[in-house]
């Protein structure tokens, strides 16, 4: 096979590829990631790239405009090397951030000095859309910092089934394990530079995320999750070297993953289960992770049930027009005057508006159906400055760009609040069943616990209004943020709490709700605001 | 000894829909039509009260139709190319009770009418005809949010049913019906839980659930029969058992699905029990209101109803 030097700039970065490998291909094994949202189809246009130099070859495609034809500019995934090549990298077809390629040098196994007092360890949430690290010194159990990231496997798809789908392609599974290693790396990169932290003084890390995501992470093969009877090929994954997830720490530096219960249910979930500390209560409890892979529990020291549904990244602010994660910027408090429509809302850290997050849309969806904005189907009745029509239904401006000093309104359509529509309905659905099954009323539950990165605060009053939640007692929620983060932290610092985590893991009982023809049925049902059966919630009134 | 049979006492009732308004209540019928006011299930009349049979209502439209069969078109030989002609033949000849006007020639493919003159020719059937009236759309969206305001507003007082809402497009059509004191029909897609949601959008409106009247969408004979007849079977079900938000009476629309049905192409005997198997089916999970298109199959799904209500 011939091979080629491909260099990409501006990173001048030099690898050498086979002839016909495609420039995204190349630019991935070089380290650098494009935007691929359709997974090298080219059927959405986002890598484009500019042949400076050399020979390639490409598929028509209606994408590419004469005039950008005529400037070198070629779809990454439909083109292949030919010779050598110098390619220049626009910034917009970049992924937000580049992945720190560098590696470290840390040769040395004895280490110098006196080093027992510089001990830190990271706990991360695996997210299948986004990504939480935390720095924790060992030995004062100290939290430093965390970062979040959107989850750079996004540009092979936005679910855990098309990523593994995609990983059973020739490279996919090293693509996704390298895009999730590489977020990972980004995240302790980042954190140790800012905590002035020794790389080499990092020794332990935690990771829990839903158990496609581990796999990912350790390079197993997922395929078997999504095929019946949905056995992945570990629940318990044992320690390994850091080094060998491709994780840049101390090269003798331990990775561990919280054990998962199923295909479905993973490390997250126990995780959650430990930190939230419902394995010990006497009382019914039940824990919402609110996620793409949105995880339910229920029971307390007696018994754990637990069951999975997708609802899509709507919440953690992807897949949604003015989405954003719960970072600074994000507007996360709405409410809306109900005579003239206007918005005033509060963003986290108190920064100009770039944005909507999972706490923000769920205030808005409350406010717009209180206002009238919007009907119990979720389409937009009324008119108004703020109200025009878009490509994607009806629209209505939450922040002009005028206000906000930013290059387009910050805006939420009629397709954004059916995505909404779905993931809540998803949530509330799965816990409808999960109890169902048990036979018991939502009524028999004395606490809920809900986790969940959309944002510093959650209003439950408000989720409760747009159906995301049960109708219950206000008295009976408590807000625990990320508690799969939480939870992976607890086992970082306490071996009993490992323990716990394997015990929580083996006896904790699944069901699978896509094998469950009721499911479809709540699911429906749960497509209104707040929904279908309104004497299901009686408090709820517009 | 006898065997006893179990009866079942259901807590919700039926809403009653009144089609129509005589001189009295504010228009000019000279008849009305009652459907639905049942805390039963079709005919087990010894559960509960069943206060008014199944209706039968002749589909018209105002223009001729193009689609129609030549078996189907023969039954109103003279009259289906005037609109007026053919109502009164349905009333003086066939004794129609109730009329169900398809305007379809507003629709953008087959003719085009303006609302002005679709609200005239409202006008002029109220006058050629006394019995009440239900108008439907043509189904273009657009169009028919022009049509209906204005068909609304030319027989406003007359207590019409108009329709079809659907969840896509409803508030332009209920405004009207609200502003002209008519009734609607909501239509879902043979989905239980769409058929529900409308309802609720429907009277977060301002209109009654009183006046509402489902559409559930059906099929004919050999094409979906037993699907839209589980459907209506559930909602009933629910509505029994006191979700006011489903407890509104049916209109199926048979002869529009049974003459679509290529068995009731093959000979006009053949149409005419597709027609009234599909009707007389579709009584037994609940039909209150049944749009018609042949006079026969009419004739026999009424002599049906009149044997079984005769006790």
């Amino acid at each position: 096979m011939q091979k080629f030097k491909v260099t990409f700039l501006p990173d001048h970065l030099t690898i050498t590829a086979e002839k016909d490998k495609t420039v995204l291909a190349a630019a991935i094994s070089a380290g650098i990631y494009l935007n691929s949202n359709c997974a090298g189809d080219g059927t959405c246009g986002r890598c484009k790239v500019i042949v400076n130099q050399g020979q390639v070859k490409s598929q028509p495609n209606g994408i590419i405009t004469a005039q950008e034809k005529k400037n070198n500019v070629y779809l990454a995934c439909l083109t292949t090397i030919q010779s050598d090549l110098e390619i220049l990298i626009p910034d917009s077809s970049r992924m937000d951030k580049d992945i720190q390629t560098d590696s470290l040098r840390c040769d040395a196994t004895i280490e110098p000095g006196d080093t027992p007092g510089k001990n830190f360890g990271f706990c991360f949430d695996i997210g299948t859309t986004t990504i939480s690290g935390q720095l924790v010194n060992l030995n004062s159990k100290k939290i430093l910092g965390t970062k979040t990231a959107y989850n750079q496997q996004a540009a092979f798809g936005s679910d855990v089934i098309t990523r593994i789908v995609y990983a059973a392609k020739t490279g996919g599974l090293e693509k996704l394990h390298n895009a999730l290693s590489g977020t990972m790396n980004q995240i302790i990169q980042e954190l140790v530079s800012e905590h002035k932290v020794d790389l080499n003084a990092v020794n332990r890390i935690v990771c829990s995320g839903n158990t496609t995501m581990m796999h990912l992470l350790l390079s197993m093969d997922p395929a078997h999750i999504r095929r019946q009877p949905y056995v992945p090929p570990a629940n318990f994954p044992s320690v390994l070297r850091a080094a060998e997830a491709g994780i840049q720490i101390n090269p003798q530096g331990l990775l561990s993953c919280v054990p998962g219960v199923s295909g479905y249910l993973g490390g997250d979930a126990i995780a959650g289960v430990l930190s939230s500390g419902i394995y010990q209560k006497e009382e019914l409890c039940i824990l919402i992770d609110i996620g793409t892979n949105g995880e339910i529990v229920l029971g307390n020291r007696d018994f754990l049930v637990a069951c999975a549904g997708s609802a899509g990244p709507a919440f953690e602010g992807s897949g949604v027009t003015s989405g954003m994660r719960a970072s600074s910027g994000a507007i996360q408090k709405v409410s809306i005057n109900k005579n003239d429509f206007s918005v005033k809302y509060s963003t986290i850290q108190d920064k100009l508006p770039r944005g909507i997050c999972g706490s923000g849309y769920i205030d808005l969806l409350s406010e717009m159906l209180a206002s009238g904005i919007i009907d119990k189907s979720g389409k937009i009745k009324v008119t108004g400055k703020r109200i025009r029509s878009s490509d994607n239904g009806g629209e209505f401006v939450v922040c002009f760009k005028e206000e906000i000093q930013a290059q387009a309104d910050i805006v939420i359509n009629e397709a954004d609040i059916e995505n909404l529509k779905r993931s809540k309905g998803a949530i509330y659905s799965a816990c409808a069943i999960l109890v169902k099954h048990l036979a018991l009323e939502f009524s028999a539950i004395s606490k809920i616990f809900i986790a969940g990165g959309f944002g510093t605060y959650l209003d439950i009053e408000k989720a409760i209004r747009i159906g995301l939640l049960p109708d219950l007692e206000r008295s009976k929620f408590i807000f625990i943020g990320n508690s799969s983060l939480a939870g992976s932290r607890e086992i970082l610092l306490s071996s009993q709490a490992r323990r716990m985590a394997d015990a929580l893991a083996s006896k904790m009982t699944y069901f699978e709700l896509s094998m469950d023809s009721e499911y479809m049925e709540e699911y429906s049902q749960a497509l209104f605001f707040p929904h279908t059966d309104l004497a299901k919630f009686p408090t709820v009134k517009f | 000894m006898e065997t006893q049979l179990v009866l079942e006492k259901w807590p919700g009732v039926v809403s009653t829909v009144i089609i129509g308004a005589k001189k009295e209540a504010g228009g000019s019928r000279g008849n009305t039509v009652t459907i639905g006011g049942q805390n039963s299930l079709p005919l087990l009349f010894k559960e509960g009260a069943i206060p008014h049979k199944p209706k039968i209502a002749f589909e018209i439209w105002d223009i001729a139709p193009q689609d129609w069969p030549e078996e189907l078109i023969s039954a109103y030989a003279g009259a289906i190319n005037d609109p007026l002609a053919w109502a009164e033949k349905c009333v003086n000849e066939f004794k129609a009770e109730l009329l169900c006007v398809k305007m379809q020639g507003t629709h953008p493919d087959f003719g085009n009418k303006t609302p002005e003159s679709a609200a005239k020719f409202i006008s002029l059937l109220l006058n050629k005809v006394k019995v009440p009236l239900i108008i439907t759309g043509s189904g273009d969206d657009a169009k028919d949010n022009l049509i209906l305001p204005a068909c609304s507003e030319a027989a406003r007082g007359q207590r019409c049913l108009l329709g079809c809402a659907v969840q896509d497009n409803y508030k332009t059509l209920v405004a009207s019906v609200l502003a002209d004191g008519h009734s609607i029909i909501a239509e879902s897609p043979i989905d239980i839980n769409i058929a529900k949601q409308l309802n609720i959008l429907i009277s977060d409106m301002g209109l009654n659930l009183e006046r509402i009247v489902i559409n559930p969408t059906i099929g004919a004979l050999g094409y979906g029969l037993e699907y839209a007849y589980s459907i209506m079977e559930r909602a009933r079900l629910a509505a029994l058992s006191g979700d006011k938000t489903l407890a509104s009476p049916f209109i199926c629309f048979i002869g529009q699905e049974a003459w679509k049905a290529k068995e009731a192409r093959v000979s006009v005997e053949q149409g005419i029990i597709w027609e009234s198997l599909t009707a007389t089916s579709l009584i037994q999970s609940g039909a209150d209101l049944l749009i018609m298109r042949h006079p026969c199959a009419a004739q026999q799904v009424n002599n049906y109803i009149e044997k079984l209500f005769k006790e």
